[in-house]
């Protein structure tokens, strides 16, 4: 047996050698599908791929044209609202409200950037399926940014900096027409965007450790964060959804959190935004895909909506979760806790017999809450590796 | 597609005999109805007989009885079949609309009894309490899978439904069908969801069983982008008198899906012959609960 499937062995036995190699630790007993499970969840980072439906993704001169739009409040109709006023770095892209707050109050909480290129469906509802229509979406949003494609475009033209900014990422200044030029601000705010992305976290280093059988090094993930994991993959099957290196699957769940959005009006989630992406003109089926193959939208052009999709709301990624409370489509969950306690005393009256099959109350001791919790706090990076780093 | 003429006759012979007392109904009832139901404006619409609608304890309080039914009206729903956890919300809508609601008996005080009324001794006495109060057209929507349909709870259920005449409306398996057609070969049961079993299956079931009735709710592929794909058009065509809509408001939010749900299926039932579609859309579940007509209660 080779040293990587002895580390292995001794895991599943539930022996973890100690810091210091002197004294065993305690720890749950992994089986080799949890071992296998724990494995998916890495490695991270994940290598860097371009978007191909934006032609100056990667580039650093559109990245840093981006980063300054980004910061730019201008680009909202009083001139008051930045992206980043949402958007805030410390809090992993977030804002802490439990609702987005712009020139108006909406109707969701605010989604993390970081890793935010790796995601295939964009929002809450997956009404983007791409990063630069979802970002020229609060642009144009009455609530968020209050402009539209002429006002966009304008501040870049009368701008030096901007102006200047646009042809060395372009090519050319921008042009008397507004909507090229607006999705071209876009395209250079996603370039920016997908140059964030969380580091490595605690959950990485005893990941690696374990698939190296570094027995010293796994030993050196808290117990209470090794509990917590044995309850992720196990018992609670969080993994099922919050799956791979992201811990998301990317698709769209309901998990019994009310959706009423005020008395008489609901949030139809990913229903309206299946809809609104197959009509949307900024879609990868669109003009301004700059992938000629158009093999970026194939789910696009399959994408369909279901009576289940309403009251849908994505499924979040787990990195850096410590940081973006509060929780859920709505911000109605103020911390991790709540969100455990949320699966643990699950209303099942909320969910359909026939809908997602895979929620059952977990019934969760406090001691187990208190693990789960310490394992999802492992996913956040240090402040200083966190998702204000660079991914590239 | 085709069937062969020994079934047609068969399922046709065995349909009409289930149903010729509500045929009689249906000429006194259903035609007048027609003409005085209050159909909306829009009444030009395909109307609809919506199989699958829940008002529960919990859409009481958000979504009044007026509202509630001004949202059934808005949508062109012909009539409702209306269950509840618990029933008070169906006797709520009863009132204030009897003309539209088609109430029935669901043998739970909360939603939450979904998985545990089966084997709930107190669900029978609830059950009886509840009928000799009011008037039904069906007892459920129930959830019974499997073996479990022939446990106590289950069994009184269907000797219920056989002694007041009522459709048993269940969210069962295949096999749950099939054993509570053996408590009662003369049981009219409408099959929540067709079972959400695979075309063939739920076609193997309706030749079996000539008084299976079978609803659509939250099933979405036979409708899909406005188009009913090959093996449902077949299915629909073999059985256009078995099969109805549904929304399913299993959660108070879902009421405001009703509208939506009912412009949807009739984007699909356009892509049927008129006749089919009409047949889904509102005729066939006419026809199951003929037998029931608005009036007082007990």
């Amino acid at each position: 047996m080779n040293r990587r499937y002895s580390g292995l062995a001794a895991l599943v036995a539930g022996l973890v050698v100690g810091a210091t190699g002197a004294e065993p630790v305690a720890g749950p007993s992994f089986t080799a599908p949890e071992v296998r499970a724990i494995l998916a969840h890495g490695p991270w980072p994940p290598p860097w791929q371009s978007d191909p439906s934006n032609r100056v993704s990667g580039q650093p001169a559109s990245i840093a044209f981006g980063e300054r739009l980004f910061n730019d409040p201008r680009l909202s109709r009083p001139g008051t609202i930045a992206c980043a006023s949402c958007h805030l770095p410390p809090r992993s892209f977030t804002d802490g409200l439990p609702r987005a707050h712009g020139l108006a109050a909406t109707d969701r909480n605010t989604l993390g950037l970081a890793n935010v290129r790796r995601q295939r469906w964009f929002g809450w509802d997956g009404a983007n399926d791409n990063l630069w229509a979802q970002s020229l979406r609060p642009l144009l949003d009455p609530r968020e940014m209050g402009g539209d494609l002429a006002h966009v475009a304008a501040v870049v033209r009368a701008d030096a900096d901007l102006r200047e900014r646009y042809r060395e990422s372009f090519g050319a200044p921008p042009s008397a027409a507004d909507e090229p030029v607006a999705v071209d601000v876009a395209k250079a705010l996603a370039a920016y965007q997908e140059t964030l992305a969380t580091g490595r976290t605690p959950f990485d280093e005893f990941r690696d450790a374990l698939a190296r059988g570094d027995d010293r090094g796994a030993a050196r993930y808290p117990a209470p964060a090794r509990r917590g994991l044995a309850l992720f993959v196990g018992k609670g099957r969080c993994n099922v959804c919050h799956l791979g290196p992201d811990f998301t699957n990317g698709e769209f769940h309901d998990i019994g959190i009310p959706f009423f959005a005020g008395p008489g009006r609901v949030d139809a989630g990913r229903h309206e935004g299946v809809r609104r992406v197959r009509a949307s003109r900024y879609n990868l089926l669109g003009p301004f895909n700059d992938d000629s193959t158009r093999q970026t939208a194939t789910a696009t052009r399959h994408v369909a909506a279901e009576h289940r999709n309403f009251g849908e709301f994505r499924v979040p990624s787990l990195r850096d979760v410590a940081r973006t409370a509060p929780y859920m489509h709505n911000g109605s969950l103020a911390t991790l806790r709540d969100v455990v306690r949320h699966y643990s005393e699950l209303d099942e009256e909320r969910l359909h017999a026939d809908g997602e099959q895979i929620l059952r109350p977990l019934r969760l001791t406090d001691a187990e809450i208190d693990d789960l919790v310490a394992f999802l706090e492992s996913l956040s990076a240090s402040q200083a590796n966190s998702s204000t780093s660079r991914s590239r | 597609m085709a069937r062969p003429a020994a079934t047609a006759t068969r399922v046709d012979s065995a349909m009409r005999a289930a149903l010729a007392p509500a045929r009689r109904l249906l000429a006194i009832v259903a035609a007048p109805a027609a003409l005085s139901l209050g159909l909306p404006a829009a009444a030009a619409e395909l109307p609809i007989f919506d199989a699958h609608i829940h008002y529960s304890h919990d859409a009481w309080d958000n979504l009044p009885p007026k509202d509630a039914v001004a949202i059934l009206r808005k949508a062109g729903l012909k009539r409702a079949v209306v269950s509840s956890s618990g029933d008070d919300g169906t006797q709520r809508l009863v009132s204030e609309a009897p003309d539209l609601v088609v109430p029935s008996l669901r043998p739970y005080r909360r939603r939450s009894e979904v998985t545990t009324w089966a084997r709930d001794d107190t669900v029978a006495a609830f059950l009886e309490e509840r009928l000799a109060r009011s008037r039904y057209a069906a007892i459920g929507e129930f959830h019974v899978y499997g073996a479990d349909a022939d446990l106590p709870v289950p069994r009184r259920l269907v000797a219920l439904a056989k002694q007041h005449r009522l459709v048993l409306h269940a969210h069962s398996d295949a096999d749950a069908i099939e054993r509570l057609f053996r408590q009662d070969p003369e049981a009219r049961i409408l099959w929540a969801h067709s079972g959400f079993d695979r075309p063939d299956t739920v076609r193997e079931m309706l030749k079996k069983h000539p008084r299976l009735w079978c609803d659509l709710a939250f099933r979405s592929e036979q409708g899909a982008a406005g188009k009913v794909p090959a093996e449902w058009r077949a299915l629909f065509t073999e059985f256009p008198d078995r099969f109805m809509v549904g929304t399913d408001t299993f959660t108070p939010e879902r009421w405001h899906y009703i509208v939506e749900h009912a412009h949807w299926s009739r984007a699909w039932l356009a892509d049927l012959p008129p006749a089919l579609a009409e047949r889904i859309a509102w005729r066939n579940g006419e026809a199951l609960f003929a037998g029931w007509t608005p009036g007082p209660g007990k």
